[in-house]
Formats: C-alpha cells, structure tokens, sequence
C-alpha cells in the first residue's frame, strides 16, 4: 500500500487526473447553467412577457372553466353521423397510408433497396417528411388541394401514417431471416417474388400489428381533422364553438373520449391476438 | 426391396396456394373488404368519379396558387420572433411536463408503484386521459379558459406531455432488473429510497433518451397550437390562411416543415450521444 503511494511517478499522472477532472466538472457547470438559463429565459417570455395577468384572476377562470361542465344532451343524437365519420375516416385513411408505406418501406430498407444507397436515402427522406408534418399542416394542404371535406381527411392522415408504418416494416425487413431468401432465389425467383413469397411472410405479423396500433392513433387524429374543414367530430366540435355552446362542446369531447376508448380498446385485443 | 409404385400417367393437379376452403375465405375477405371501402366512401360522400383526375388538380392548384412561396413572409421579424416563441413554449412545456410525468411514471409503473391500491389506478388514468385528447383539443379548452397567447399553449402541450412521456416513463420503470431493488429494500429502506437508489440509476439513460424525444414531439405540435389561438409560429399560419394568402401559407409552412426536421436531427443527434456516452 505504501509503496503505491511513495512512489512518485504516479504524481504527474495524478495531477494530470486532477486537471481533467476539473475541467470535467467546469464544463458541466457551464452547460446546467446554460440549461438553467435557458429555461429561465422561456419561462420569462412565457410568464411575464406574454401574459397579460391583470386580466387573469382565478375567479374569471373557474367561470369560464364552469360553463363547460353544463353538458349539453340534446346534441347527441346528431353527434352519431360524425362519429361514423369520424371511424370510417381513420380507417380508410389507415388503409391507404398501408398501400403508400409498402413501397416507401421498399426504397427504405437497406436489404432489399432496388438501387442501393440512392434508392434507401429516397425512402428514408419520404418517411421523415411525412412523420415530421403535423397533420394539422398536412390537413390544410389537402383542404386546400382538394377542397372541404372528408377526401381532404383521408388523404391528410394517409400520409402521415406512411412514416411509421414504412418505418417500422422497413425495420422489420432489415431483420428478416436469409434462409427463405436464399431459398427463393435457388429455385429461379425473381426480384419480386421474392419480395412476395420470402420477405413478405416473414414481415406480416409486425406489419399488421403496426397497422392496428396507427389506425388507433388516427382515430385520435380523425376527431380533430374537422377543425380545418375535413370533416367528422372535429366539424361538430368548431360549429358548437362557433355558437359559444360551451356544455355543446364538453358533449363533443365526451364523445370524442368513447371512441378514443372504444379504438384502443379494440386495437388492444386485436394486437394481442395478432402476435 | 419393394417395387417402386409405377409413374401414374394421369396428369398432376394444377398448384395452388390456397385450396377449397381457404380460396373461398380469401375471397368472401376481399370482396367484404371492397364493400367496406364502397360503403365508406359513400358515407363520406366521397365522389369516386373524381378520384382519377385527383393528383392533376392538386398539382394545379399548387403551382398556380401556392408557387412560388412568398419567402419575404417569413423573413419578418415577427415571424422570427415566433419561431423563437415556438421554441421556448416546447422548451419550457416539456420541462414542466417531464417534472409532473416522473413521479407519476413512478406511481403507474406496475412493479414499482408504492401504492397500489390507490396511487396505481389513479395515475394510470391521469396518464391515460391525457394521452387520450388531442393537443389541439387541449388547447381549445385552454384557451376557452386562460385566454390567447404563448401560456395556453405551454400548458396544452404540458398536458399532452404528461401522457406521451409518462406512458414511456412507466414502461422503461417495468422493465428494470429487479436485483438491486430487492439489495437496496433489504437494508430497510422505504419506497423513496428504493426509487432514489435502485431505479433512478437503471432508467437515467433510457429517461434522457425519452425525454429528447418527447421534447421533439412537444416541438412539432408546438408549431400549430397557434392556429387555435395559443401563440407562436401557428398564429401566423392561421392569419395568412384566413386571409387566402396562399403564397405566404406555402411560405410557412415550408418553414415549419424545415425547423421541425432540424429538431428532429438535433434530438437524433442528441440520442444517439447519449446512448454512445454510455456505450
């Protein structure tokens, strides 16, 4: 034990230790402080720059919070179309998001990408366009594309659905087992049947799962599409805003919450029964 | 040995993949499938006969109206100061978000929560709730309530943070090995302690991951709580949309779709730093 510590070559090496260590802590002081100084900064803009509190006491808002709670039934009955809406939207929207994925997830796995490395940044490009654009945003080029209504819905959540699914099938085939592959290709098979009949089968499973778990999100999303004029839950959600009919609106958003329910509930079994 | 059976010379039935049964389920399938789609379309009063000439008039309609996109729009000030509003209401709703999120992660983690009888369930259907409204519903109710500007929109997106990051919170707290929990409850210590010293030290990594991810999430959305009167850059969108300023609306939301992609590659970065720091 003595001998470690008497022995001076050690010294510099502590020193140098030391040195590094300092500087370790110095700069993770500077970057807390940094962050520290950051949030600081937003919070002020947010608090105190933004909000004008002489006109914010709690008495105005637990009023204004007050009148939501007078639920409104007499709108539920014609809340039973839109709901409709609001289903078929999402899952047709699911279906044709699934058909624009299978190619997207083609050009972007890295395995089985036609042209290489061309082809795989394409698709990886395609797929972060689509997961990066709100679908709010998506739902208003759409509505302006193609004007109001259910279509610009569809078509909206569509595409935003491809990033993940072609995402996660792309993964999934990036993992497939070679064996089939190989095996295909030994008996004569071409490019695509043995995308068909190797890589397909193998995927089918995380596909279809991935598939159930994005027409429940797009359920979510399909309640609020009608704010921009695409139809379902959303449209009836704006018309009672628009006439102030506060108990109208916590109607809507009940309703909105039982099919939330109902599609995660559903997607919930239909997932555990697909894998 | 046996005589080999002599070659029938009957021909061979023709392959298939799917036989009797199994043809006639895909088919009855594919056909309910087709109804179903024909029916919905219906519904939605979707006109079928104009879905072919569809991608030409979209095409249209851009490059006629929305091209070129008006980029002096978004080099005003204004439009700077919103962005820079965007970024500090994601900023500050994930912080306040992820501090409410952890300790309810923690009382909706199945294995670890402290109470299950009560704090179990009733942190569940916090989490669940919130996950389960939309954040532009979110903000409609907050603005009802708080009025426009940058606050709604902070506390919205809070809101919706609690639910996104508290469900991956819990499943990473369910996922821990459960030896140093058992080591650290032998010595006696109570269930914050447990957490403290067992759990914190095995989720950190997989929670700074969650929480840079959340935070680019919390971003995207942060860039259209404007159009229903929170602040930032959707208070711009929503202005040039209802005054049919198509070029400007082109304009932003080029501009969205790039800042929103840089969050994405710095939260990417920042990941990806993390799990190799930690190798």
């Amino acid at each position: 034990m003595s001998a470690v510590l008497d022995s001076s070559g050690y010294a510099d090496r502590i020193s140098q230790l030391m040195v590094a260590r300092r500087r370790a802590r110095l700069w993770r002081y500077v970057r807390n402080g940094a962050i520290f100084a950051l949030v600081a900064w937003s919070v002020e803009a947010i608090v105190v720059g933004d909000t004008d509190w002489s006109r914010i006491n709690i008495a105005g808002m637990a009023k204004a919070a007050w009148r939501f709670i007078d639920f409104d039934a007499s709108i539920l009955l014609s809340l039973w179309e839109p709901a409709l809406e609001t289903l078929l939207m999402a899952t047709l929207a699911t279906l044709l998001g699934m058909f624009m994925a299978i190619p997207v997830a083609w050009l972007g796995a890295n395995n089985i990408s036609p042209l290489g490395r061309a082809t795989y940044a394409l698709g990886r490009v395609l797929m972060t366009l689509s997961r990066s654009v709100h679908e709010v945003v998506w739902a208003l080029v759409f509505v302006a594309a193609v004007g109001l209504g259910a279509l610009a819905g569809v078509l909206a959540m569509a595409v935003r659905s491809i990033g993940f699914i072609s995402k996660t099938v792309a993964e999934a085939i990036e993992d497939v087992k070679t064996g089939p592959i190989e095996a295909m290709r030994a008996v004569g098979a071409n490019r695509f049947q043995v995308l068909m009949f190797a890589i397909i089968p193998q995927v089918l499973p995380v596909m279809i799962g991935n598939i159930i778990f994005e027409w429940d999100v797009n359920i979510r999303r399909s309640t609020i599409m009608g704010l921009v004029g695409a139809g379902g839950l959303g449209l009836a959600l704006h018309r009672q805003m628009a006439s102030y009919n506060y108990g109208g609106i916590a109607t809507v958003i009940a309703v909105i919450l039982l099919m939330i329910i109902f599609g995660e509930v559903v997607s919930h079994y239909a997932r555990k029964k697909v894998t | 040995m046996a005589a080999l059976p002599s070659p029938s010379t009957r021909p061979l039935p023709e392959w298939k993949r799917f036989r009797y049964p199994e043809s006639l389920y895909k088919y009855a399938v594919l056909i309910a499938a087709i109804g179903f789609v024909w029916w919905s379309l219906d519904v939605l009063r979707i006109d079928v006969e104009r879905l072919p000439g569809l991608f030409k008039r979209i095409a249209d309609v851009i490059s006629t109206r929305y091209l070129p996109p008006d980029l002096a729009r978004v080099q005003q000030p204004d439009f700077i100061d919103a962005i820079i509003d965007t970024f500090q209401m994601s900023y500050v709703a994930t912080v306040l978000g992820l501090l409410i999120a952890i300790p309810l992660a923690w009382f909706a983690s199945n294995n670890m929560s402290p109470s299950r009888r009560w704090l179990y369930p009733v942190s569940r259907l916090i989490i669940m709730t919130s996950r389960s409204v939309h954040e532009m519903i979110w903000t409609i109710i907050i603005v009802a309530i708080v009025g426009f500007g940058m606050l709604p929109g902070t506390l919205a997106m809070m809101l919706f943070c609690i639910g996104f990051s508290g469900k991956l919170l819990a499943e990473a707290i369910e996922s821990i090995h459960n030896g140093p929990v058992e080591a650290v409850r032998a010595t006696g210590a109570g269930h914050f302690k447990v957490f403290v010293f067992a759990v914190l030290p095995q989720v950190r990594v997989a929670w700074a991951g969650i929480a840079i991810y959340t935070w680019d999430v919390v971003f995207r959305a942060s860039t259209v709580v404007g159009f229903f009167g929170a602040g930032g850059i959707g208070f711009h969108l929503r202005e040039s949309v209802q005054r049919v300023e198509s070029r400007e609306v082109s304009a932003i939301i080029l501009t969205v779709i790039a800042i929103v992609i840089a969050a994405e590659l710095l939260s990417a970065w920042a990941r990806a730093r993390i799990a190799k720091a930690v190798g």
